[in-house]
């Protein structure tokens, strides 16, 4: 390592360092301003204490959002479990497996505005699936699956999911690849059958790519937004029923205008996101020290 | 990877002589019927993958004597068509729109790319006072979900750079991402010291090192990092739908939910927009794909 050096280092990072204290460290700190304000983007901020903190707590549809957000969370665990058999599954050496790979990546690069409008149309009344379902007979009428409050958030999920399998499967696929051939030799000399020869060497040899698919897809699922506003038209659906965290910020943000409430709602999410975060830092930390 | 076929002892044997095959028929047909299971789960998880992208080029040839919706739905269009894509070209500036994206995105990669590289020399190979501080201000920032600077980003752009509703306003906001100094750091981490200090022997200035010894070094992280911040920004929506109004200034994916609410109900047309607006990024995809695969295992090993 070299050491003396003076203005060097600040040169290459001085456009970051601009860049992300514009665009970043400014917003965060104006943020915690606006919360204590009343503001309407237009006219300037008005000082107004903790109001807006005490009418988030009281607030329905915030509690509602945020147990949305949560219940959002259960895509985790379905997308790591799904993707690390899915892996397993492509990192078999069978021909014309890298057509397959680049399939299951077609969701993952075709955003999510283009994702919501075909699943919108998928689920429709006169959609696919409810053509389908009535050929086979399974339901009579068609069903308004989008319309029905207790279904715009599993669909949502179910979207999320869907799209999200390809993307993080290349993650355990990579992970699989670097694990030493001889332990599945020695599992196999153990008398370990497939199944249990991915439980004893697979499972645990992905154990970092897991938790930092665990970190990153949990918290794209605390701050969804795009797959509500297109499957619900933007409205967040009938009752709310589709309403997330990010969706009430935007919509009290930039729908409403109320600012001011919107950024205390941001300082709710970004305390529950920094939680959380601690928590995957413990967790990719005991991760580390296993492998 | 090499070639699959190659490391597969089964494959190889497929392809090898008839009489070797002889000799061992009953493996060889359990071996092809297992391999055939798998290749029936491979097809049913690629039909789910891609059936919702596949209805919509199917929805979007349909004429207007082929029914949307019917029961059983169908699949093939009776009288196939390509009037949905010219009622959406003549409505919708989408080449205006793939442009704009184009711009927006070659715009944001290639400088992003740029900041990045640079700023993660310093923190992967330098010591220097204060390096400590902005590293973990940087890690600081890779927690804070990017919604939550929107507002104040919403204000400084109609009062203080004088960009709303156009396109600096997407570009400027993603030029650098912490994530991506992360990965480059991660990848100047792992060029060996003594590289570096032999060029300084050789009076090798830092600049000079940055450009003709590191960079070259770490081409296919720059690569991964470059493809992934062009798919994503490509793709972005909730920031550039909050700036960009004026239907000329609209990237793609703010013109496709645009396009919905022009189009509520004409589903034909709906699905010829969004048709469009994949088969493009996808074909992009297919072409840089291997250099992503490969570079994003790197990024993830180091």
């Amino acid at each position: 390592m070299t050491t003396r050096f003076h203005a060097t280092p600040w040169l290459f990072l001085a456009p970051s360092v601009a860049l992300i204290g514009v665009f970043v460290v400014y917003p965060i700190l104006a943020v915690v301003y606006y919360s204590f304000t009343d503001y309407d983007i237009v006219r300037p901020p008005v000082w107004i204490g903790l109001d807006n903190f005490i009418k988030v707590f009281g607030d329905e549809t915030f509690w509602l959002a945020l147990t949305h957000s949560f219940i959002y969370l259960i895509v985790t665990p379905i997308i790591i479990a799904l993707s690390v058999a899915l892996a397993i599954v492509v990192n078999r050496k069978l021909r014309g497996i890298q057509i397959y790979r680049a399939l299951y990546f077609v969701p993952a690069v075709s955003g999510s505005i283009a994702i919501g409008l075909s699943w919108r149309w998928l689920f429709d009344r006169n959609g696919f699936i409810n053509g389908i379902l009535q050929t086979l007979g399974v339901i009579k009428e068609p069903i308004q699956w989008l319309a029905e409050p207790g279904l715009v958030l599993p669909i949502a999920m179910l979207l999320t999911i869907w799209a999200g399998i390809g993307y993080y499967s290349v993650i355990f696929l990579a992970g699989l690849q670097n694990i030493p051939e001889e332990l599945y030799d020695a599992a196999r000399i153990d008398g370990a059958n497939d199944l249990q020869k991915h439980w004893h060497v697979s499972l645990p040899g992905l154990r970092p790519q897991i938790v930092f698919v665990a970190v990153i897809s949990s918290l794209a699922a605390l701050k969804v937004f795009d797959e509500i506003y297109v499957l619900t038209g933007r409205t967040g659906g009938i009752l709310d029923s589709g309403v997330t965290m990010v969706f009430y910020l935007w919509r009290q943000a930039f729908q409403l205008h109320h600012a001011g409430y919107a950024a205390a709602i941001a300082i709710v999410l970004l305390a529950i996101t920094l939680v959380f975060s601690i928590v995957n830092v413990r967790l990719l930390e005991r991760g580390q020290g296993d492998a | 990877m090499t070639d699959a076929r190659a490391l597969d002892p089964a494959q190889a044997a497929l392809g090898a002589a008839l009489p070797r095959r002889r000799a061992r028929p009953r493996r060889r047909a359990r071996q092809l019927a297992a391999n055939a299971g798998w290749y029936a789960v491979l097809t049913a998880v690629a039909l789910i993958t891609v059936f919702p992208f596949l209805w919509m080029l199917l929805t979007s040839l349909k004429g207007p004597a082929d029914p949307i919706a019917s029961v059983p739905p169908q699949l093939i269009p009776g009288h196939p068509t390509l009037n949905n894509y010219q009622r959406v070209l003549q409505s919708l500036p989408v080449l205006q729109f793939f442009q704009n994206s184009i711009v927006v995105s070659v715009c944001v990669t290639g400088l992003n790319a740029l900041v990045s590289t640079l700023a993660a020399y310093p923190l992967a190979k330098m010591r220097f006072r204060g390096r400590e501080a902005v590293f973990y201000l940087l890690l600081a920032t890779l927690i804070v979900p990017a919604q939550l600077t929107y507002i104040p980003s919403f204000v400084l752009a109609v009062n203080v750079f004088h960009y709303y509703d156009s396109l600096p306003a997407v570009i400027f906001p993603s030029l650098a991402s912490a994530f991506n100094i992360f990965l480059m750091r991660q990848a100047f981490r792992g060029v060996p010291n003594d590289l570096l200090d032999a060029a300084r022997v050789d009076g090798a200035g830092e600049w000079r090192i940055w450009w003709q010894i590191l960079v070259p070094i770490v081409r296919p992280s720059i690569a991964a990092v470059a493809i992934f911040t062009f798919v994503t920004s490509w793709n972005d929506f909730l920031w550039p739908s909050l700036m960009l109004h004026d239907r000329t200034q609209m990237t793609l994916p703010v013109g496709l939910a645009a396009l919905q609410s022009q189009f509520s109900s004409d589903f034909r047309s709906i699905a010829a927009g969004v048709t469009m607006t994949v088969v493009p990024i996808l074909l992009f995809f297919i072409v840089v794909q291997r250099w992503f695969v490969r570079g994003l295992a790197g990024a993830l090993k180091g």
